[in-house]
């Protein structure tokens, strides 16, 4: 182990224990001044329960306004090496697949110009640099640019999209969530980098409504891949399961469909689709003997956030169902449209989702010029007070 | 009025960004829609666009953090 | 540097390398063409395709704050055993893609020996979601890595077996901005201030805009103030629920607090379509203390939760499923968590979680 400047006993204790150590991994590094003053100054959190950063500021590489957190220290003269210590996202490749080169490429330039210490990956997705210096910044973006690899977003922009791995690696997948989340992030460079709107934007891509991105809970604009034909089934591999005798079907798999359409006589499964909601539940516990229909897409769900400022939102159906295929022209339109109303009459810190609540979804759809549809409400309202325009 | 230029749009944003500097932050919508109150037809989102990538990229102003992304006046322009 | 040097040698816009560059070939050949995946052990899933190839992906947990130097070990890892093809996850584990069957047991015991245990498929844990925390935000109600290391070391079995009923997905916020989103997670922890904002009138005036300012709070509990000749703000404190988003746009607010900052959990939230639709997650205890380093009241409430769910839910049914079934009340008694005023929600559309029907499960045993 390399020579602590400081004792941190309490975070020593971290190092403990069979799960992988944060703490190993910041010594791991600990090379780097920045790194040793980074122990001291997070055992002196650990010792006061608070923490000891300041907000960010005026720092970033030329010309773009996203994918540089600046973060200083509050206590600069007792660990000078932190003062500054600015997060960089870099834009992941959709997937987050990697060749052990393109990571040696990445943990080179940050050998040179940070910290050594990283998150794969921060929570929108990004690669996360985790602590440099303002003087830094230029050469770091200079040689990620030169191998290749960008900035993501951060602030009043378009987040840096992210999806999960599709088609790539899994059978469920209802359309290319890779090559969508990159055609998007491609074509949307300006948005991502510049940021023009009252407040950030996400995007993300989920195969099938398991959801793996968690894009329902966590973006302005999830696309959810589904399906509108009938679920495929392998009879032959419906018996193996029946036979195997792992599973219940009766029980596990028709007891457990939220609308009750499958049927199971103790030999065939038939299922009612036009009363199947695409949940993926039976799909999910026999892989092997049924898949999703082969007429397939996604549905588009707008609005999803955190609490701040008026409250958690999950998103809410906006394209019930959409062929979601290349150059995914229809799908451009309908973001052109949101981000030029909402860009011009949404308050600063507001979300789409919230800016929807205030103007009301009728009044949304009409100015991004899209009918209203049943699929979007669980009920139409309950409440007498309506806004007829006569 | 002469139509206007994104040269020209990024000369009255950086006027404008002096007389509010210290006094009111402005978020690249708010320069927008100043420039196309001030410009009327001869102004639109497009032109405002550019003209902000002018100012950025010339250094003359810089995006801020602070509870949002405003365009500030850069302090190390001209250094 | 001046700007015409800088725009000479600068290159902008160029977004992230394409992905297929990063693919192995096996996936490229079979892209879109997986007919099924299996889970034969835990950590390992094996896709099968249309065309008969399989795909062996070895899942490792990682503490998501990696050095560079483990990333180089990742590097080499996957240049032994895999072809030099590796992914990351949506929950920071890693994953090692092999084509030779036979290289699955000897990278699994390569990951273990240098401290990556293998998992975090099917019916367990997986690795925590989190945000920074101590290590790197301001905001900070708590640290991040710490409880999510306390939490691991303890639920660490249930991430190397699949003995739990369903999925469950836990993730760590440290402030209520939730980097990590963690509102619909089977079990959140969310690290929370309990105290109004410290206002600093001596450079609130000269550090932030008023009228933003007061724009911020939700409750329009800030309201302009002149105090001692200097402009600034006051707070109604008895409207404040400590959600710090005046802090975000005011630096002269801060919320920080030793004493009164900790930890809420939170239980029952989903974010996958499969049987019940999504949901939030719900409130089960309003605080306990931040007490670093290992955080034992947090650890022990969220084991409490998890090993009363896996003795009394039914297969597949994740943890907002069952409470769904046996009702909010039967989830107290079960855990032995205390139901308090906190519980009942007071803020927008409060009244839609209030109970509107006689169908209570009554008990003589009380």
């Amino acid at each position: 182990m390399t020579d602590k400047k400081y004792p941190t006993p309490l975070l020593d204790d971290l190092e403990k224990g069979p799960w992988p150590s944060f703490v190993k991994e910041i010594k791991k590094s600990a090379k780097s001044p920045m790194v040793q003053d980074l122990l001291g100054l997070l055992e002196r959190s650990y010792e006061e329960k608070i923490g000891h950063w300041k907000h960010g500021g005026l720092v970033g590489v030329q010309g773009y306004g996203g994918g540089v957190i600046g973060r200083y220290s509050d206590l600069p003269a007792e660990f000078p090496d932190v003062s500054e210590f600015h997060t960089i996202r870099v834009n992941q490749p959709s997937g987050w697949f990697y060749t052990s080169d393109a990571l040696r490429t990445l943990c080179d330039i940050w050998d040179r110009h940070g910290s050594g210490l990283t998150n794969m990956h921060g929570s929108t997705g990004d690669i996360v640099f985790l602590g440099t210096k303002t003087t830094e910044l230029e050469p770091i973006f200079s040689e990620l640019t030169a191998a290749g690899f960008d900035l993501g977003g951060s602030g009043s922009d378009m987040r840096t999209p992210s999806c999960c791995n599709g088609m790539a690696r899994c059978e469920w997948a209802c359309y290319d969530t890779m090559a969508f989340c990159n055609d998007v992030t491609q074509t949307y460079q300006d948005e991502l980098h510049r940021p023009a709107f009252p407040y950030k934007f996400k995007i993300k891509a989920s195969g099938c409504p398991n959801d793996c991105v968690a894009s329902i809970a966590r973006s302005d604009m999830s696309v959810i891949g589904t399906w509108r034909d009938d679920i495929q089934i392998d009879p032959a591999a419906v018996k193996e399961y029946a036979l195997a005798g792992k599973l219940d079907i009766g029980k596990d798999v028709a007891g457990r469909c939220p609308t009750k359409v499958i049927d199971w006589d103790g030999t065939t499964l038939a299922i009612d689709n036009s009363n199947c909601v695409k949940c993926m539940h039976c799909i999910n516990v026999m892989p092997k003997a049924l898949s999703p229909g082969k007429d397939r897409g996604a549905t588009i769900l707008i609005g999803a956030k955190a609490p701040i400022v008026q409250g958690a939102l999950l998103a809410s159906v906006l394209v019930p169902f959409i062929k979601l295929e290349q150059p995914y022209e229809d799908v451009k339109e309908l973001i052109a449209a949101m981000w030029d109303l909402w860009a011009e009459h949404g308050k600063n810190r507001e979300r789409i989702g919230e800016f929807i609540q205030r103007i009301g979804l009728g009044n949304f759809l009409e100015q991004i010029g899209l009918d209203p549809a049943p699929e979007m409400v669980i009920q139409p309202r309950t409440n007498p007070y309506i806004f007829y325009n006569l | 009025m002469p139509a206007q230029t994104p040269e020209s749009v990024a000369d009255a944003m950086y006027a404008m960004l002096k007389d509010y500097a210290g006094k009111k932050n402005l978020k690249a919508m708010d320069l927008t829609k100043a420039m196309i109150e001030k410009f009327g037809d001869d102004c639109d989102k497009q032109l405002c666009k550019s003209a902000i990538r002018i100012l950025m990229d010339d250094a003359r102003c810089t995006y801020s953090y602070v509870g949002g992304s405003y365009v500030v006046l850069n302090p190390d322009y001209g250094k | 540097m001046s700007a015409d040097v800088v725009k000479a040698k600068r290159k902008t816009d160029i977004g992230p390398p394409n992905y297929t560059k990063f693919l192995p070939p096996i996936i490229k050949e079979n892209y879109g063409k997986w007919k099924y995946h299996e889970v034969p052990q835990p950590g390992v899933l094996v896709h099968t395709s249309h065309s008969g190839a399989k795909l062996y992906s070895v899942r490792a947990a990682t503490p998501r704050l990696l050095s560079i130097e483990t990333l180089r070990l990742f590097a080499s890892i996957a240049d032994e055993f895999t072809g030099g093809f590796l992914r990351f996850t949506s929950r920071n584990n890693v994953e090692f893609l092999a084509t030779d069957e036979g290289k699955v047991a000897p990278l699994i015991a390569r990951l273990k020996k240098e401290g990556y245990p293998v998992g975090g498929i099917g019916p367990s844990i997986t690795n925590i979601v989190h945000t920074q925390g101590w290590v790197h935000c301001h905001s900070a109600a708590s640290d991040a890595s710490g409880v999510v290391k306390a939490l691991m070391d303890e639920l660490y079995p249930r991430f190397e077996n699949m003995d739990l009923p369903g999925k469950t997905r836990i993730a760590f916020a440290c402030c209520l901005n939730m980097c990590g989103a963690v509102h619909c997670s089977d079990i959140a922890v969310l690290a929370v201030h309990r105290k109004p904002p410290k206002i600093n009138h001596a450079t609130l005036g000269k550090t932030c805009e008023i009228p933003s300012t007061v724009a911020a709070c939700p409750t329009g509990a800030i309201r302009p103030a002149t105090v001692d000749g200097k402009q600034s703000v006051e707070v109604i404190e008895e409207q404040c629920m400590f959600c710090g988003n005046c802090f975000t746009v005011c630096p002269s607010m801060t919320m920080a607090d030793p004493e009164n900052d900790g930890i809420s959990i939170w239980v029952g939230g989903k974010v996958s379509n499969a049987r019940h639709e999504p949901m939030f997650s719900k409130l089960a205890i309003p605080y306990l203390p931040n007490n670093p380093p290992r955080w034992p009241e947090v650890t022990a409430a969220v084991k409490n939760i998890v090993d009363v769910y896996a003795k009394n839910a039914r297969k597949f049914e994740r943890i907002g499923e069952w409470i769904e079934r046996i009702g909010w009340p039967k989830f107290f008694k079960l855990t032995g968590i205390e139901f308090t005023k906190y519980h009942l929600d007071d803020f927008t559309h409060a009244g839609e979680s209030f109970k509107r029907s006689a169908q209570l499960r009554h008990s003589s045993e009380g």
